[in-house]
Formats: structure tokens, sequence, C-alpha cells
């Protein structure tokens, strides 16, 4: 292949390195109001009274909308499909506020600065009422009003057949998990433009569906979809954290109401603070194994707080019970689950979708089994991973090619996995203060959410009449260079240079419908959606150039940019002369259309190993040594792939180390990055990386599968396990921050 | 207040407020929007630019601190049409992701250069710790830099 599998810069880098690419954040409109919010200060209550006197007192205040003034506007952020049945559970202006953070009222004005200033000045009474912040407060429903629930969902799923019990090891693993900050670096907008005349409302924001942000909005301001217009921005990273609509609705709101354009952008502590969290989880997974070490049966008991609206919990709760069976072969599975809601921030869609989330319970309860069984984490996990041909016991779909095995045993070759694994013993045998642990963790992933639900993508193009072609499809790149992935697999069918293919992202004005950049589902599913689009408008440019040299499409072909014949090799048609003769002649556009329609979801993991040293006087971390091991199928774009998984070991080590969203006894979560510790490039060892590439899908673009998300997931786990190896320990409170390592330090010694 | 001050080597007059952010100066006053703004406290190094040639960061520098000084943005790094060593080696090194760190992290990068000419890998880790990239492992970023600095022939 000429393109597929060679590095490029993405397709905006050039835009990103002069500033000049165009961020939300940095668009401007004539007479465009700016937008600020006001926060719920209290975890739990009704507003009783809004006071925007003295902001609308303060020169340039246009207007301050709450509850009291503005009709009561409720929507779902998670809803992303018009059929999906969810309850309007979140106002746009809160009456009764569940976290703090929640939105009680919104200021425009006319610059930024003076909104901020006016919305600083509203006063909020308000009447509270019992809050929720822990598990045991939420189960208890102390938060509960009359006719409420405490467990807000509650099921169980079983797979497969219970073991007998005799002569099974069996092991316990506790493991609960903080919330976590997405911290895409670019903070939350939207700018929203309402043409009054035309009743039509254009919303410019980096979301991850535009057309889930149309079904949102159109419905609740009750407008007809096609006066709608939702615009992808240039995206400075979500992580699934725009994967909801937060901002949306409320810019929509406010400028259907001023009638003008307005701007509303979060700062990092209202991201913090009011947007979406990953919630926090406290999970019970009994596993059992054979003397030799093979699994038999996994039994996960797991409570999860979805904070002050469902939002995606349910949802997020069910899939993870999916991906238990997505990295290695569980005869039997049970999952028991109860799900909680506090007057804490949202849970949302994060990075992985629950792969990480089980793939840290999973990896927890196999350390913890290879003490038992006295085994290598290596080979214990060689033992027990799927293999090709398997089928994903609790979806039905296959398997397919999968490269588990290989991905550990070359990364046990290059990390010197045995050899490391002495030298940390020998160092801390040597060592009063400082102990090093290696540790290895894999997991699993899909790359699009069938079978849960039917999955298809389209896409459209034409040729123009240079032979230069234009591509349609609603992607929705989160900064990892989707854009530059497609045009590398349109070009690469077209057997075009990558500069004559040109792609924007989604618009419900003019790209087709889809459901949205997420479930790892973009080069899957869309991706393989433009490469057939782009097999048939060669079928169509063919069937020109066979008119116009009165023969068969069958006699002729592509080499480089210009169609040969078999029959006269003196003949050399440009795409140009095909397009104009086309054009011209035929009387017809060189177009193609095509949809693809899922039937596939093939495994795809990743194993990574980490080295991690404990200060056990301080009980600071520090990474050391890391490695990813890829099965991503064919790579499109590999060093983007490797600068991704580099990002997703970035933010594992941080997940499992310091990350946390802490709740105060009032209510208040962590809203700073003085406070939210972020990993730096100080504190990162050389992460490295290796894709195996032999273990191609049958229905990815040539053979691809995910990457971004199923690279997050063996993370937090591998440097977490580093860290009980480390110290011999067994924590399982995720992030193991210094507290929690000296907390153990001193009641177990190390 | 009357600011007088130069950035990117035009001389710049702004009748201001003292406490407002040199960052809100440069996107809202100038329309200089390569700066970003990714924390507001100084946490994630997205609004770096440079002061008399020192990386700082915009959102903690006010106003009153410009009179007569030399801010230099990543608008100023382009010349003529052609990228800045540093933003070329950004773009073939595919050290750029979702971007949004990156107009910072150049800055920063392109204000160690100024001061140690040959850093070493460890060095530019160090001295890009203030600015953070979620999308990354840094991998990318410390080899632009480093390639910079070596094509640059450890002159800046
Ligand atoms: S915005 Fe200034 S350091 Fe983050
Ligand atoms: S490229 Fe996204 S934060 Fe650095």
């Amino acid at each position: 292949m000429r393109l597929v599998g060679v590095s490029h810069p993405i397709q905006d880098a050039r835009g990103k390195a002069t500033g000049r690419a165009r961020y939300a954040a940095d668009m401007s409109l004539p007479h465009m109001t700016h937008v600020a919010m006001v926060f719920s200060t209290i975890p739990h209550g009704y507003v009783t009274a809004v006071d925007g006197s003295e902001a609308l007192a303060v020169e340039g205040v246009y207007g301050v909308f709450h509850c009291f003034n503005t009709p009561e506007y409720c929507f779902n952020r998670y809803r992303s499909q018009y059929s999906q049945t969810l309850p309007l559970e979140e106002p746009v202006f809160a009456k009764r506020v569940r976290f703090v953070g929640d939105r009680v009222a919104a200021v425009a004005a006319r610059d930024m600065e003076t909104a901020r200033r006016a919305a600083a000045l509203v006063k909020v009474t308000y009447e509270e009422l019992p809050c929720a912040l822990t598990f045991e407060e939420a189960l208890e429903g102390v938060n509960c009003l009359e006719g409420e629930e405490a467990v807000k969902d509650e099921f169980t799923v079983e797979v497969g057949e219970p073991p007998r019990a005799d002569g099974l090891v069996e092991v316990t693993a506790c493991t609960e998990l903080g919330r976590l900050h997405h911290a895409a670096m670019e903070p939350h907008v939207c700018v929203a433009d309402y043409d009054s005349d035309l009743d039509e409302l254009t919303l410019y924001s980096p979301n991850q569906s535009v057309h889930g942000v149309r079904t949102v909005v159109a419905d609740m301001l009750e407008m007809p979809y096609n006066r709608v217009r939702v615009v992808k921005t240039t995206m400075g990273g979500s992580f699934g954290s725009k994967q909801e609509w937060t901002v949306e609705p409320v810019a929509a709101a406010v400028a259907r109401r001023l009638r003008r354009p307005v701007k509303l952008v979060y700062d990092r502590a209202e991201v913090m603070r009011s947007i979406v969290c990953r919630g926090p989880m406290r999970a019970e997974m009994t596993m059992r194994f054979h003397k030799d070490g093979l699994l038999a049966s996994v039994e996960l008991e797991l409570l999860s707080d979805a904070g002050a609206y469902i939002a995606n919990s349910a949802d997020y709760a069910r899939t993870l019970v999916g991906k238990m069976f997505r990295c290695y072969r569980i005869p039997y599975g049970r999952a028991h689950i109860r799900l909680v809601s506090s007057n804490t921030p949202v849970s949302g869609s994060f990075r992985g979708w629950s792969s990480p989330e089980v793939a840290l319970m999973l990896e927890h309860g196999m350390e913890k089994a290879a003490r038992a069984l006295d085994m290598d984490p290596v080979q214990l996990r060689l033992k027990n991973v799927l293999l090709p041909g398997d089928t994903d016991p609790k979806s039905g779909v296959p398997i397919e090619e999968i490269r588990t095995r290989e991905c550990l045993l070359r990364g046990a070759e290059r990390f010197r996995w045995a050899e490391r694994r002495r030298e940390d013993a020998a160092f801390n045998a040597s060592n009063d203060r400082f102990r090093r642990g290696t540790a290895v963790a894999c997991a699993g992933h899909g790359n699009t959410y069938y079978p849960r639900y039917n999955d298809f993508a389209s896409a459209e193009m034409r040729m123009c009449e240079d032979g230069s072609v234009q591509v349609e499809v609603s992607i929705h790149d989160h900064g990892c260079g989707t854009g530059a992935a497609f045009q590398m697999i349109v070009a690469e069918a077209l057997e075009l240079p990558l500069d004559k293919v040109r792609l924007k992202e989604a618009d419900t004005a003019h790209t087709p419908f889809d459901f949205g950049c997420y479930a790892s589902r973009g080069i899957f599913v869309v991706g393989r959606a433009a490469q057939l689009c782009a097999r048939s408008l060669r079928e169509e440019i063919l069937k020109a150039a066979a008119h116009k040299l009165e023969t068969t499409p069958d006699r002729l072909y592509f080499e480089g940019p210009a169609v040969r014949s078999e029959d006269d090799p003196a003949v050399s048609l440009s795409y140009q002369e095909v397009a104009w003769y086309s054009l011209g002649t035929l009387c017809r556009e060189l177009t193609a259309q095509a949809k693809h329609t899922v039937d596939s979801n093939p495994g795809v993991t990743g194993t990574h190993f980490a080295q991690v040293e404990v200060d056990t006087w301080t009980g600071l971390t520090r990474v050391l040594d890391y490695l990813a091991v890829h099965d991503v199928g064919q790579s499109i774009n590999p060093e983007m792939c490797a600068a991704q998984i580099q990002g997703a070991a970035q933010m594992g080590c941080g997940a499992a180390l310091r990350e946390e969203i802490e709740i105060s006894p009032k209510g208040q979560g962590t809203c700073s990055l003085s406070k939210y510790h972020l990993m730096n490039a100080a504190d990162l060892p050389l992460i490295q990386v290796e894709l195996i590439q032999d273990g191609r899908s049958q229905d990815g673009p040539y053979g691809a599968k995910s990457v971004g998300e199923v690279s997050f997931a063996p993370a937090a786990p591998a440097a977490a396990a580093a860290v009980n190896q480390a110290l011999g320990s067994d924590l399982g409170r995720i992030p193991m921050t210094p507290d929690r390592i000296l907390e153990y330090i001193a009641k177990e010694g190390c | 207040m009357k600011l007088d001050f130069f950035v990117n080597d035009e001389a710049v007059s702004l009748e201001t407020e003292p406490q407002r952010r040199l960052l809100d100066l440069l996107r809202e006053d100038l329309g200089l929007t390569g700066t970003k703004e990714g924390c507001s406290e100084g946490e994630c190094g997205a609004c770096t630019v440079l002061l008399d040639g020192k990386a700082v960061h915009s959102c903690l520098t006010l106003a009153a601190q410009l009179q007569g000084r030399h801010v230099t943005t990543i608008e100023g790094l382009e010349k003529n049409g052609e990228l800045d060593i540093l933003q070329r080696c950004f773009v073939e090194e595919i050290a750029i992701q979702c971007g949004f760190c990156t107009t910072g992290m150049i800055m920063s990068a392109k204000a160690l250069l100024l001061q140690n000419p040959n850093p070493t890998p460890k060095e530019i880790r160090t001295a890009l710790s203030g600015n953070i990239c979620r999308c990354s492992g840094y991998v990318q970023i410390v080899n632009a830099v480093s390639r910079a600095a070596s094509e640059m022939g450890g002159g800046v």
C-alpha cells in the first residue's frame, strides 16, 4: 500500500502549529453576545429565588435567565439517537438543584469578561434538602424525595454454566475507582446562531455527534430537524467528555430567546465542576481457577454511582458486563449490578466506555490469582487469553483474528520481563526506602456497538472537474487525525495523491446521517463506508472511461491517477479527462454513494507493561519504564496510533496513581488542575509502543481495528499492578495516591 | 489605563483596565486566538507567550505589567508564510493531535531554545513540564524540539 500504513501528519497539523486552526472559542459572529453561567453552590435543594437585578445593572448586560423566567426546557444529555426513549431528566436551568455545579442561571452580555463579572452578582436563594455524597448515603436514599428509590437500576447478567466448585482456587479482588476528569485541554464551548426570520438555529461545537446534538436540541425547542444545523468544530480533545450534551442545549435556548448569536465558553473550574466525570465504582470480583491456572468463572458484584443525573450510567454498566468477555476466555460469568444517584458531578462517557473499568477489576483479580496459584503473571494470562477463532460468549459475535498472545510474548521479551522482575527483587532487597515493581495488564474492547444496537454508516463522494475528490462523511475528529486517516483510506482506494482528497467534518446540513464518533466506530465503521464509497467511485470512473474508449470496464485498470487499457499500452486517461468526458458528453457528474451495515465486531486488545518505583517514605510513585503492545489490525497512520497509545499510557498512569476528583463534605468537587494532577513531560519515561499488525479485521478498512479507546484500557491496570508488585500489597483503591500508599505502609509495613 | 506595548514586533496602543489579563487582550481585543485558555490559573501552559523573550502564562499576566514590553505570540513565529523551524518540526514529527496544547508548547519550547540551544531530552521534558498535553505521552513533542534544536545548529 502506498499511503495506508505510512505515517503522515494529521490534516490540520499546520493550522494547529500556526494557531490559525479555528476552535469554537475562537469564533466570533456579528452581533454576538457572550454567556456566563451561574451554578448551584449547594449539593441538593430547591432554588426559591434568583435575583438578577445587580447583574442587570452592569453596563453591557443583556439578560439574566433562570428557571423563573425561561420555559422549562428539559433534555437528556446522553440521548444521541432519535429512537432512544430516555427520560428528560435534566432542565436547562434547574429548579431542584442536584449537585454543586448544577446550572441555575445564565447571564448574557456584550463580552465574556462583563458576562462573568455580572454572573458573580446574581443572588440565588435555596431551600436545602438532605444530600447524599457517598455510596452509603446514596444507598440509604437520604437524598430521595417521596416516591424516589435509592437504587436506580439493578440487574443480573449470566453467561455460561457455573463450574463445579471442587478443586478450584478462588480469589476475590476488591477494587474501588474514584472520579476521573477527562481533562481534554479544550474546555467545553458552543456558539449558537439563531436566525429569527428563517427560524433556523445553527450550533457550532466540538461534539462527537452532530446528529445526536440535533436530536436533543430540536426536540427540546420543538423545532423541525431541518431547521437545526449542527456543525462539528475543531476539537481540542474529548476522551468522551464531548459525547454528551451540556453546553449545546443552553446556548441554543439563550440564542433563541435573545434572537442573536451567543457564545458560551466554560472555564476549567466550570468544566470540572459542572460538565461530566467518570463516576465512582465499587467492585468485588470473585474469580475461580483450575489448579493449572485455567479460568473457570468470574463473578462481579458492582455498585456504581451515576452522580446527580442518570445520564448514560445505566447503559454504561450494561456495557461493562459485555466488556468483561473481550480479553479472556471466561466459561462462566455473572454480574450483579446496582446503580445509585448521589449529589455529585454527573458520571458519563469516558474513553473506553467501561473497558478500562472492568479491566482494572479483572486485572486486579489476575494479579491476586497469579500469587495464589504461584504462577508468573504473563504465563497465567497466556493460558487464558482469547484466541483466533473464538467467539465472544456474551454477544455471540466472532472474535476473528486476535493477537493478545503475541502481544504478551513480544512484550515480555522486549520489556525483559523475567530479568527485570529479578532486578526489581534484588533492588528491593538492597534498599530500604524505594521499592520497584514490574507488572503487565491486558484488556480488550470493541470497534462498534454492534450487536448491542444496529450500526451503519454512509459516505458520498464526487469527483471535481480536475480529477480531485470531495468526500462527505460525518466524521468527528477528536484531535487524533481521523480526517487524515480518512484522506489516506480514500486516496489509497482511488490511487490518488493525498492532497487530491478533501473532506470536511460532520455538519448536519451537508454530511450524511451518522450516529457519531464514539464506541471506537470512527475508522472501523465510518472508515469502511468511505473505503466502499471510493471503490464505487472507481467503478464510475471506469464506466465513463470505457464509454470514451469504446471498450468495456473490465479491459481497463488504474495505474497512478490514470486509467490504462489492457489492450493498448498507449492509452492513459487522466482522472481529469474522464471527469470532463463524463460531465461534457455523458452529462453526468462522477459521484458515488455507499453504505456499510455492520455485522462484525472483532476482538481488539492491548497489553501494557509498566515498571513503577514507590518511595515508601513519601508515598510518591514514579513510572520508570513503560511498554504498550497493541493488536491493531492494519494501522492506518502508524505514528498517530503510537501517539494515541502513548497518550493513553499517560492518562492511565495518571488514573492509577494520582488523578481524582474528590468531593468535600459540602459536596464541592475538585475543580482546579492545581489539585488534579495530570502527568507532565517530566513525570513520564519514554513510553514505548509496538504495533502488531497481522491480526486484521475482516470488515475494517484494509483490516484496521480500533485503537483510541482500547489503548486506555490496560494502562491504569498495569501501573496499579506495578505498585502492588513493588509493595507486595493488595491495594484496590484507585488512584493509589501517596496518602493511600502511606496509610497502607503504616498498617501493613512493606 | 493607556497601554503601549509591542505584540509580535508591532507597536500596539490600547485603552484598557490595568487588571485585564494579557490572554484577553490578545484573544478578545487583538483577535490573536492562537493563544489558548485551558485552565486560567497557570497550570496547563496552553496560554504561554513570550514576554521579552521569556515564557509566561498570559492568563496570569496583567495589562499593568506590559507597558513598553515585547510580547511574542504563536502568530509572530511564522515569517513570510514560512513556518518557524519549531512549528515545522512539530508538524513533521507528528507532535500535534488535538492541537490545543500545541501553540503554548511551541512557545515554551521557543523560550527554552532561546536560553539553551542544545537541550538534552531530559532538559526538554523539564522545560515543558508546565505544559500539559492530554493527547500524547510527550514523545513526539520531545522529538520535535530536539530536532528543531539540531536543525537550528545549536543557535536560534
Ligand atoms: S490557561 Fe494559562 S496556564 Fe492554563
Ligand atoms: S495535542 Fe491535545 S492536548 Fe496536546
